[in-house]
Formats: structure tokens, C-alpha cells, sequence
């Protein structure tokens, strides 16, 4: 799907991806726990990398993927954070992955330039895919109390 | 799974605005660091760098020049003038170098992953080598 | 080729002599590359009798020439060698003894029989011309730059080093030499139309199972990398090809064989040596030229002739 709105439009470091992913991991991670849900990404970074083709697609996926989900696990630990403040916390914390992934790839720490771009990014796609997940759990709790 | 679910908290809270001022934060402290360096920004250069090794560094204020860079089998030939930097042409699968356009201002670059190829913009180092041998 | 290249060229036809020069050493690497199988130098080796182009009939006989010139240090039937250590590649390995014997009786300039563009090797013998290609390669920019009216140019092909005229601001090109034991320049020197080209052990080297480090120049006499007193050989001259040769040569001869080998043949070359003790040995043309940088490591001494 992101293939349709490609950021490289807007940020041009190849590789990088919005990470509205992420949505499918904090899902996991609030219905099913850290372990399935960690399970779930990397199938999904393996998959999308066999697709892709190339290995350093898995390193951008992966290491976005892991850094988000690490942050997400430590912030949901707070209670008083909403699913929009962990969701915005892992989006930020993908792009800080991928680019420490561009960093790995190229071998030259130019990249980091590119981070406050994509952490602005973040802010909307953190905010977004908070938006999608509360939308998802007001379905289900309200399919739950039906019964 | 159901008690998990329902204690989902669904609603904004103050500290999430908390988590948003530090990813804020954090992108205007890397953003100082990047592009805060205003000293030399009417005299710059384009840092060319292959892997972590910087090949070449080109004055924009010497007139116009054109510059060919191969690596990992991919060449892309880079045009420079007093204004700024572009990729003109790749054989890169991606082209995401030839598609960044030109660059101008102090700390932008163009990045070619295939290539492994970083131009990057920084103010002029007036002392340093137009080639390196070794 | 397998390093990266820059070309700079300013003024009214940079564009196309820089699209003229790129065509050019493409074509050349598809001609003379050992690891690209229809290349002119792949056939040769895999047919032993090949009819090869004018270009590169030219070629094989300047190398010949280079290896008569420094007596067996450069060599380019060293190649059977280089092959087995593999020292360039993703599986280097040490050899033993007697495979490094057997091989050497395929090295040398008589196991090469040109007749016209008629080239044949004897049976176990193969050349490479790694060792001038990127030299020619420069020469060959050098020409074309000369012809499209070029007056101001800097190329660099994986470390060998044309400069065109001056600066488009009248200064000479400022050429670093790297320090092969750090990420710094260990000088830079003050050139206008000319070749550089440095060779150093520490520019490739692999560290065996037992930790003995074998870097990638080989001695075409013994068969084993060079075990030199210099750390790198830089040549400045008027001609690239010569340049890439010697820089090659002198790193095998040694601190000594190479100072002998510039005395008799001063007139051609200038050049930079750099010590494993830490002198950096230059030659006195270049007095006026060299520059040590802020807080050089080495101990700069002229070369009396």
C-alpha cells in the first residue's frame, strides 16, 4: 500500500517508508502481547523483503520495524499514555531506525540530516495510525458488549 | 483477552502530548545540529562521499563543472554550478538521486543507496585537496 | 572498474568530453578486464592465442616494456600468482611453497609472443593489466580532454590522478597523499598538468589464520607479497601509464631500489615514498610543490640526487 504514496516524493532517501505498518504492530501488541506481536513483524519484514527482493530492504524493514516495537512495548508500560502517545512514540522511534538503517547501508552518517524531516513526518503517521488502532478497539469493545 | 482490550486507553491524554513535544524536540535538536552551522553559507561545497570514504569535494563558487562517480557497478554524472548540485543522470534502478533535483542550502544532500554515493552540502573548507591519491 | 571514479572538467565542452572520457574507459574496461569473459585479455587467457585490437597489441607491448624497464618489478604475467593468493577477492588464501614454485616458472616476459596483434601465451601463463590499465585509462582522458579544448580538469580512476592545467582559478590542484596509517593526508602537493598515482601494501591486505598480514602487492620474484620498508610509493609524471607501472615497481623494489631506480631515470618522474619508520622521502623537484599538513605524523627529508 505505501508503495502508493511514496515519501521519497517528499524525503529522497530510498529505502525509507512511512510506516504506516506500524498499525498492524500496535494492534498485535495491544491485542496479543510483545512476543506474537514481535513474531508477527519480523514474519512481516522477512515477507515483504522476499517480495521486495533485496536485503537491504529487510535492514530498513527490520531495524524500523524492532526500534518501534521495542519503544512501544517500554511505552505502554505507562499507564497514563493513550494508544495515540505510543503509537506516535513507534513512529518516531521507526524512523529513527530507518535511518540508523540508511546509516548502516551507506556507511556515511550524512543521512541523519534527513531526521528532522521524518520525525515531523512522524508526528501525522504516530498520529494516524493511533487514530486507525482507537477506531479498531471501539469496534471490537463494542462487538464484546453485544454479547 | 477481553480485560486486556478493554483497558485500552483510547482517549489523548496530557502525557501523550508529552511524547509529542520530545519527538518535537528531538527533531529540532538534530535539525540545529545539521543545518544550525550558517558561518560559510555563501561560499559551500558538495561533500561527494563513496561508502564512508569522502572522494571528492567540489567548490560551488568556481564556475560551472560537470562530474562523473561510479560505484557498485552504477555511475551517475553530477552537475555543479554557483547555485548548487544536482544529480543530471544515474543508471541507478531507483533514480531517487536524479529525482531530489538540485540542492542549495548548507547540510541537504543527495543520496544514491544503489551507488552507496552521499553529495552532501556543507560550508566550504577552503583548505581542502581537489584529489586524493592513495 | 571495481573502485570508484570522479571526473571534473570545467569550461564550455565539459559535458561532452566528460560523456567522450566515461565511453572511453567503459570500453576500455570491457577490453582489458580479466574478470569481464569476453574482454580481449579474458579471451587471451582462456585461448592462450588470441588476435587481439591495436590498442591493446599497444598495451601489452608497453608492458613489456615497463617490466625490461624495471628490471621483473612490475610484471604482469605475475597474474597465475595473484590468482592463486587471491588476495583482491572474497576468499584470499596462503598457498603453499611448492604450488608458489610451480607457478613461478609460468611467470615472465617469455611466456608473451607478440606477433603484430597476434598474441599467444604459453601453456600456464596468463597477464593482467590491472597493474597499468587505470594509468591508461587516465592517458587516455588526458587526450580527449586536450582535444574537446578542456583547460581546467581534476580525474581520479580509483586513485590514479590526472590534473588538466589549473584551477579555474589560476592556482594549481591541491593533490592529497593518504596517510596509510590514518584517515589524514600525509602531504599534499601542488600540481598542474599531471599524473599521481600512489601504491601501498595498505590499500588491500587480508590477515591470515595465524595473523600474519599479507597485503595485495605481489613480488613477481618470489611469488610472495612484498615484505617492503615503504609504506607507499606516490609517482608524479607526465605519463599515467608510466606512473601506474612504477608506483607498482618501486613499492616492490624497497626505500633503496627505489631511490637507485629514480637517480637513473630522474629526468622522467618525481615521486613520494613514505617509510614503515616514518620518513616521507620526496624528490627535489617537488620542493616547492610539497606541503605538510597541520600536525603531520612524518619526518620530511629531500632526496639528493
Amino acid at each position: 500500500m505505501e508503495n502508493f504514496f511514496p515519501i521519497t516524493l517528499l524525503i529522497p532517501l530510498p529505502g525509507v517508508k512511512l510506516g504506516l505498518g506500524n498499525i498492524v504492530t500496535v494492534f498485535a501488541l495491544y491485542e496479543l502481547g510483545a512476543l506474537p506481536a514481535l513474531a508477527i513483524l519480523v514474519a512481516r519484514c522477512l515477507l515483504g523483503s522476499l517480495f521486495a527482493g533485496n536485503a537491504s530492504a529487510l535492514i530498513f524493514s527490520l531495524l524500523g520495524g524492532l526500534t518501534a516495537m521495542l519503544t512501544m512495548i517500554l511505552l505502554k508500560q505507562l499507564p497514563k499514555l493513550s494508544i495515540f502517545g505510543v503509537s506516535i512514540g513507534g513512529a518516531a522511534a521507526h524512523n529513527v531506525g530507518q535511518i540508523a538503517a540508511a546509516m548502516i547501508t551507506l556507511g556515511n552518517t550524512m543521512v541523519l540530516g534527513y531526521l528532522p524531516f521524518l520525525l515531523a513526518v512522524s508526528l501525522v503517521t504516530g498520529a494516524l495510525t493511533g487514530f486507525v488502532s482507537s477506531l479498531l478497539f471501539r469496534a471490537m469493545q463494542q462487538v464484546k458488549l453485544s454479547h | 483477552m477481553t480485560s486486556r482490550s478493554l483497558t485500552v486507553n483510547l482517549k489523548p491524554t496530557v502525557l501523550d502530548g508529552v511524547v509529542v513535544a520530545a519527538v518535537i524536540a528531538m527533531s529540532v535538536l538534530v535539525a540545529a545540529v545539521f543545518y544550525g552551522n550558517k558561518a560559510n553559507d555563501d561560499k559551500l561545497t558538495a561533500v561527494v562521499s563513496v561508502g564512508n570514504k569522502v572522494v571528492d569535494s567540489l567548490p560551488l563558487f568556481e564556475g560551472e563543472s560537470v562530474h562523473t562517480y561510479s560505484n557498485n557497478g552504477y555511475t551517475l554524472q553530477v552537475s555543479v554550478t554557483d547555485h548548487g548540485v544536482c544529480v543530471q543522470e544515474s543508471n541507478c534502478p531507483t533514480q531517487d538521486c536524479v529525482h531530489t533535483g538540485i540542492i542549495t542550502r548548507n547540510g541537504q544532500s543527495i543520496v544514491c543507496l544503489p551507488a552507496q554515493i552521499v553529495i552532501h552540502l556543507k560550508g566550504a573548507d577552503l583548505g581542502a585537496p581537489d584529489a586524493v591519491v592513495g | 572498474m571495481d573502485t570508484y571514479m570522479s571526473l571534473t572538467a570545467y569550461g564550455k565542452n565539459a559535458q561532452t568530453a566528460l560523456t567522450d572520457a566515461s565511453r572511453k574507459i567503459n570500453e576500455l574496461e570491457r577490453m582489458l578486464s580479466t574478470t569481464i569473459p569476453d574482454s580481449e585479455v579474458a579471451k587471451l587467457n582462456e585461448t592462450l592465442h588470441f588476435r587481439v585490437s591495436d590498442e591493446t597489441a599497444a598495451l601489452l607491448r608497453t608492458s613489456l616494456q615497463y617490466t625490461q624497464s624495471t628490471d621483473g618489478a612490475f610484471d604482469m604475467t605475475i597474474a597465475p600468482i595473484v590468482n592463486a593468493w587471491g588476495i583482491t577477492t572474497d576468499a584470499p588464501r596462503v598457498p603453499d611453497e611448492n604450488e608458489i614454485a610451480f607457478l613461478l616458472n609460468y611467470v615472465g616476459s617469455t611466456h608473451v609472443h607478440l606477433d603484430g596483434n597476434t598474441v599467444t601465451l604459453d601453456a600456464g601463463s596468463a597477464v593482467d593489466l590491472g597493474g597499468i590499465a587505470k594509468g591508461y585509462a587516465s592517458d587516455c582522458v588526458a587526450k580527449i580532454f586536450a582535444s574537446s579544448g578542456i583547460a581546467s580538469g581534476c580525474i581520479s580512476l580509483g586513485g590514479n590522478v590526472y590534473v588538466c592545467g589549473n584551477k579555474p582559478d589560476g592556482k594549481a590542484w591541491s593533490v592529497a597523499i593518504q596517510d596509510p596509517q590514518s584517515n589524514n593526508y600525509a602531504a599534499t602537493v601542488a600540481l598542474s598538468d599531471a599524473f599521481a598515482v600512489t601504491s601501498g601494501g595498505y590499500q588491500r591486505y587480508f590477515t591470515a589464520e595465524n595473523g600474519t598480514v599479507y597485503q595485495h602487492i605481489i613480488d613477481p620474484k618470489t611469488g610472495y607479497p612484498v615484505q617492503s620498508d615503504l609504506m607507499s610509493v606516490t609517482i608524479i609524471a607526465d605519463n599515467g601509464t608510466m606512473a601506474d607501472a612504477y608506483s607498482t615497481a618501486l613499492y616492490v623494489m624497497g626505500e633503496k631500489g627505489a631511490v637507485d631506480f629514480w637517480r637513473a631515470n630522474a629526468d622522467s618522474f618525481d615521486m613520494v615514498l613514505i617509510t614503515a619508520d616514518g620518513r616521507l622521502l620526496y624528490t627535489p623537484n617537488l620542493q616547492n610543490k610539497i606541503s605538510e599538513p597541520e600536525g603531520a605524523s612524518y619526518d620530511f627529508q629531500v632526496i639528493d640526487r
